[in-house]
């Protein structure tokens, strides 16, 4: 009963300031699936800046980043949000990959133990967003562990979420085994790195913040 | 389910005085062990060496924050969020984070840390 009525509570408050512009947007997904490089490319569009940098190591964002009254157009509308880019979730992190990828072992040591801090950061600001994103690599397997329990608990706690199936410009893209993964989402997938179909994405988050 | 001193590695029943009062050793801390897990952690950490626990310890503190733990108080523990295999490799429990449940952090086999402000927030959620 609490709980039903908290959901409820909780979709006024969000509904509200949906009308007043002021969205929390937040990128969640796993390592390297392109969070901050779609991050950057909004903030390209939209700012004429960019947000933060990109690796192809994983865990590269290991601390939340957040920019400020971004003001997107599409079709005569506007929708203003905060973005919020956070690190990479995993289920295990471990140094030796970061060796493997040609780093130092005390950076690597270093760089696992703030990407562990950074899953539980993002997890604890999941209570603040009112839309997110979810960046998933359509190169990969979608049916992993992260990827579940990450859309499963956006469910249950009745968050809007769009699926971005990222770097579809790469020859192992594979957007349809992505679908059939998350079929009750619409999946809009573009290449965040080359913008390609970027404005099908602006269009869909309209769809679901404006 | 039996209950181990995080200091001294003495175990105690459930309904032993230690428990509430505090280890003969002066320990505070409790975990709360099912022994078939015990068994399962046993091989991975008697591989630590001296230096990778204190490592770890580390780590775990400074991820932790020191100043959010109370070590007055007894503390009891009965499952992990997070654990540390050896100084930089990390397992998350996903399932346990999301489910915003306390963070437990695993030093070494008998040795955790928990966050107590994510289980005190819990608590004044769960009043309010």
């Amino acid at each position: 009963m609490v709980n039903w009525l908290q959901r409820i509570i909780n979709r006024l408050f969000r509904n509200f300031f949906k009308k007043k512009g002021h969205v929390k947007l937040g990128l969640y997904g796993p390592p390297n699936g392109g969070k901050t490089t779609l991050a950057n490319r909004i903030c390209k569009d939209w700012l004429g800046e960019e947000m933060g940098s990109v690796s192809n190591i994983a865990h590269e964002t290991r601390e939340i980043q957040i920019k400020e009254e971004i003001h997107i157009k599409s079709d005569g509308k506007e929708l203003s949000f905060n973005l919020v880019d956070t690190p990479g979730i995993a289920t295990k992190i471990d140094y030796e990959d970061f060796i493997n990828a040609g780093m130092k072992e005390t950076k690597a040591k270093k760089r696992a133990k703030e990407a562990t801090k950074g899953v539980i950061d993002a997890i604890k600001w999941l209570d603040e967003m009112e839309v997110v994103i979810v960046v998933l690599d359509s190169t990969k397997n979608p049916y992993s562990q992260v990827n579940i329990t990450m859309i499963g608990n956006l469910e249950a706690r009745n968050i809007p979420v769009l699926v971005v199936a990222n770097k579809v410009d790469l020859k192992k893209s594979n957007v349809k085994k992505l679908e059939a993964a998350f079929p009750q989402y619409e999946i809009v997938a573009i290449s965040a790195k080359y913008g390609d179909n970027i404005d099908e994405f602006y269009k869909s988050l309209f769809k679901l913040a404006g | 389910m039996p209950h181990q001193c995080v200091r001294c590695n003495t175990i105690y029943d459930d309904t032993a005085k230690e428990i509430l009062k505090g280890c003969n050793c002066g320990g505070k801390l409790f975990f709360y062990i099912k022994k078939k897990r015990l068994e399962e952690l046993k091989e991975t950490t008697t591989k630590l060496t001296k230096k990778d626990k204190k490592q770890i310890e580390e780590d775990v503190l400074e991820l932790v924050g020191k100043e959010k733990i109370d070590q007055d108080q007894p503390v009891i523990l009965d499952f992990e969020s997070i654990r540390i295999l050896k100084p930089g490799q990390y397992e998350l429990d996903l399932v346990h984070l999301f489910k915003k449940q306390p963070l437990v952090y695993k030093l070494e086999e008998g040795k955790y840390v928990i966050d107590l402000p994510v289980t005190f927030g819990q608590e004044k959620e769960r009043i309010e």
